[in-house]
């Protein structure tokens, strides 16, 4: 496999990817453990870490958690 | 594919990932975009789905409203006075409520208040059972109300609440167990007085009305 050398922008949206995906994978744990809104760790607050631009856009109706 | 190619597809991948994050949150789980199942499809045609969405906390289960508890089964010793039925009518609600296990013909008279309100020769001064509803009220915070009630009005109530009921031309008050099938389930304690033991049908109630009702409320 040839490795082919990469650009500084293309570093930047490497890390930028890997900086979402870990945020992903915080969000999905904190559905699984139920914790759908409200201040970190829930699934709404890592969604607008991801994406600022999503505050205030959305009409929350969560799961209900027992 | 080149290496710009690569982020491409792995930015949109991770905007897909992202929006099914905000679907989840807003309750929309399948069907056309915006969804979780179409963001899904989106990101690998291939995927067999089965969705079972969750309940949204829209559609929450409501927790039951308070209301009123008690025993239908508590037992009701016979009266051993012949002015002491309201009395034993009380110390029956006190005892299916749980709120005096220990209540009894006496002391419910006492607490009914002997002379005057409650005697040997008049029975409960008021028939409306205002000072029943003040021994609920001030001794066991219990709430209820009262009502010249039809027939159709107690067997109705009796479902969801107990109390006590006194009849105008019997004479007589007897607690109020529940339903038996069309009838009313009492708490008698003179069985067999006026031919009534422990169940009084629609045709008895009529007969021996107008009847005043004291009902628990929540």
């Amino acid at each position: 496999m040839t490795e082919i050398p990469s650009t500084d922008e293309q570093d930047a949206r490497i890390t930028q990817l890997q900086q979402q995906q870990a945020l992903l994978t915080q969000a999905l744990a904190a559905a699984l453990n139920g914790q759908w809104v409200g201040a970190p760790p829930s699934v709404e607050a890592f969604l607008y870490a991801i994406d600022p631009s999503l505050q205030g856009t959305l009409t929350l109706d969560p799961p209900y958690v027992p | 594919m080149s290496l710009d190619d690569d982020l491409n597809q792995l930015d949109q991948q991770q905007a897909l990932l992202t929006d099914v994050l905000a679907q989840m949150l807003q309750n929309r789980w399948v069907g056309d975009l915006p969804t979780v199942e179409a963001d899904l499809l989106a990101l690998d045609p291939a995927l067999q789905l089965a969705p079972r969405p969750p309940t949204p906390i829209s559609q929450a289960p409501q927790p039951p409203a308070p209301g009123v508890q008690w025993n239908p089964s508590e037992p009701m010793p016979r009266q051993s006075a012949s002015w002491t039925c309201s009395a034993c009518s009380l110390a029956w609600v006190e005892r299916s409520t749980g709120k005096n296990p220990g209540a009894d013909e006496w002391s419910a008279v006492a607490e009914i208040g002997q002379p005057e309100n409650i005697n040997p020769t008049y029975g409960l001064m008021d028939g409306s059972g205002s000072q029943l509803q003040r021994v609920l009220k001030d001794s066991y915070a219990l709430n209820s109300m009262h009502g010249w009630l039809n027939y159709d009005e107690v067997w109705t109530a009796v479902a969801h609440t107990t109390g006590m009921m006194s009849g105008g031309a019997w004479y007589h008050w007897v607690a109020l167990r529940g339903q038996s099938g069309g009838d009313l389930w009492i708490a008698n304690s003179a069985p067999g007085y006026k031919g009534v033991y422990d169940v009084l049908s629609r045709e008895a109630f009529n007969a021996l009305g107008p009847f005043s009702v004291v009902l628990l409320v929540p």
